[in-house]
């Protein structure tokens, strides 16, 4: 209800800007034509005119913008809803159970394990959350290092296949030659961490990914993670890196997420002086990202 | 022993529950889809007592499952489970049909008393005396008229023996009896009779054929009211000679 009603409005304020955009050349075109004697004035007048539709323009394209940018915020707010109350509620779901029933022990460490599982899944919620604020401060200084962009990309790896419980064989690495980068290893490791976790997380049941380092010119480095699942349509290629933005369709319906992590990945590599692309041949073709850093010299 | 369905994707959550009901002395079933719900609610030929239905799901969201239920004349109790919790959320929830609408995380002792409070409003309506059906809606047949089917208080009687019919057996069976005589197929019974896609599984039908011939027949090894097609689907004859 509350999308549909925003379409209306940016179908409202497109009509409106048009609309009086055309009112705007009617009334000078009937003025020009009634004066065109006087031509300082017609210059004049012409200028104006243009000055007035292009501010009708802009504004109508910043009100779209920002209500695209409402929508796209409540969609956020709603999954981070979801991302934050579900584990709670399971947490609290199998604590009520251990003090209602008498549980035997097998079950009663199962119910231990799934609950430490949903306390890492509360946190890591947390975590991209704050790390996305603390993103949005351009004025926090950079804690940069030399890293060993082979280590940390493998320390990312061996984590996500502790997480996920995934064979070696699914999560490959193809590490190039000895890279150092200089920038803050926190940081870079979640930006190759979020990464990662996409390419799994998007994959499906029959998780095939490969992560590769390498140096791609003199001066930088190259980080590429390839997945084959799910893919992304060739339009929606940019607007993934953007903040809460998530493919609309039954995709971002099977699969929750906050709409944080790409914008991450983006942040980080732009505060590093580095950028972030992905490439995909459409659905069903999986997709492959992109991390371009300076290297140290 | 009651039966509860559970619809919740959250794998976590759906286990915990099973857990917890089953502890309660329910009989419980966990499905993690719409579809998958849908499926189990409509052709189930044995009925869920209580529907515990999540918001979010992956393919449809629980309230547009509601709606669809609530129109195919599905009126099983149920709770709707949910992360949102604005009052907008609670209202659309009860619009779609909920019967109860709880917010996750919720505690464990009042969610039990919930779902004990629906089963027992619902066996106080199915314990009420049935009055005599007053718009009589009701079909005979049968070669002398000795089976009655009553669509109000779901009852067939077949001379002196009764049986009692749930809400899908006698809406199919009244499908049936409305186009004595003609060939039906499995398809159009799962469009006409529940309201589901062309693309749904059609073997549930057989099995209330089976539980209907069970009722109807004096042989139900060799039928006479419910008469096969070949390749097409089954055919109602109301009075065989």
């Amino acid at each position: 209800m509350v999308v549909a009603g925003r379409h209306r409005s940016i179908a409202f304020f497109t009509a409106l800007g048009a609309g009086l955009v055309l009112v705007t050349i009617l009334l000078y075109v009937g003025w020009v034509l009634l004066n065109w004697r006087t031509g300082i004035l017609l210059f004049a007048g012409v200028l104006l005119l243009a000055l007035i539709i292009a501010g009708v323009a802009l504004n109508t394209i910043f009100l779209v913008r920002e209500i695209r940018r409402n929508e796209r915020h409540d969609a956020f707010i709603n999954a981070v809803t979801h991302e934050l109350k579900t584990p709670v509620a399971s947490i609290r779901l199998y604590l009520d159970t251990l003090l209602t029933h008498p549980v035997e022990d097998s079950k009663r460490t199962e119910f231990y394990r799934v609950m430490l599982d949903d306390s890492k899944r509360l946190l890591a919620t947390i975590e991209q959350i704050l790390r996305a604020g603390r993103l949005g401060h351009p004025t926090r200084v950079l804690n940069s290092v030399p890293i060993d962009l082979n280590a940390l990309v493998e320390q990312c790896l061996s984590q996500a296949r502790t997480l996920y419980s995934l064979e070696p064989d699914s999560l490959r690495y193809h590490p190039g030659p000895a890279i150092r980068v200089k920038g803050d290893p926190d940081e870079i490791q979640a930006a190759v961490s979020n990464l990662i976790d996409n390419a799994v997380k998007y994959s499906g049941r029959d998780v095939q990914v490969d992560a590769e380092t390498a140096q791609l010119d003199e001066r930088h480095a190259i980080v590429r993670v390839r997945d084959r699942g799910v893919g992304i349509p060739e339009k929606q290629l940019k607007a993934i890196f953007r903040r809460f933005y998530r493919i609309p369709g039954p995709v971002a319906m099977r699969l929750k997420g906050t709409g944080l992590g790409l914008y991450i990945v983006r942040s980080v590599a732009k505060r590093h002086g580095g950028r972030v692309w992905a490439e995909s041949d459409g659905p069903g073709q999986g997709s492959t990202f992109f991390l371009q850093l300076p290297m140290l010299r | 022993m009651n039966r509860i369905l559970i619809v919740e994707d959250e794998q976590h959550l759906a286990k915990g529950l099973c857990f917890n009901f089953e502890r309660e002395g329910y009989q419980v079933e966990a499905v993690e889809t719409a579809k998958d719900a849908l499926e189990r609610l409509m052709l189930n030929p044995v009925p869920f007592d209580v529907l515990v239905l999540d918001v979010m799901l992956p393919d449809k969201d629980g309230f547009t499952v509601m709606t669809e239920l609530r129109q195919a004349g599905q009126l099983i109790p149920t709770l709707m489970l949910t992360a949102r919790g604005h009052s907008a959320d609670v209202l659309r929830g009860f619009e779609a049909g909920a019967d109860d609408y709880l917010t996750k995380p919720f505690d464990l002792a009042i969610l039990l008393a919930r779902v004990r409070g629906l089963l027992r409003r619902r066996e106080w309506l199915q314990n009420r005396a049935h009055p005599p059906a007053a718009s009589g809606e009701s079909l005979q047949f049968g070669t002398a008229g000795e089976k009655t089917v009553d669509f109000d208080s779901l009852e067939l009687t077949v001379r002196d023996q009764v049986f009692r019919l749930t809400l899908m057996e006698a809406n199919l069976l009244k499908y049936l009896i409305r186009h004595e005589g003609k060939p039906l197929s499995r398809k159009a019974m799962i469009g006409d009779v529940w309201g589901l896609d062309e693309n749904t599984d059609t073997r549930p039908i057989d099995n209330f054929i089976v539980r209907l011939r069970r009722y109807i027949e004096d042989d139900p090894t060799r039928p006479r009211h419910l008469v096969t097609v070949r390749g097409v689907g089954y055919r109602f004859v109301s009075k065989p000679v």
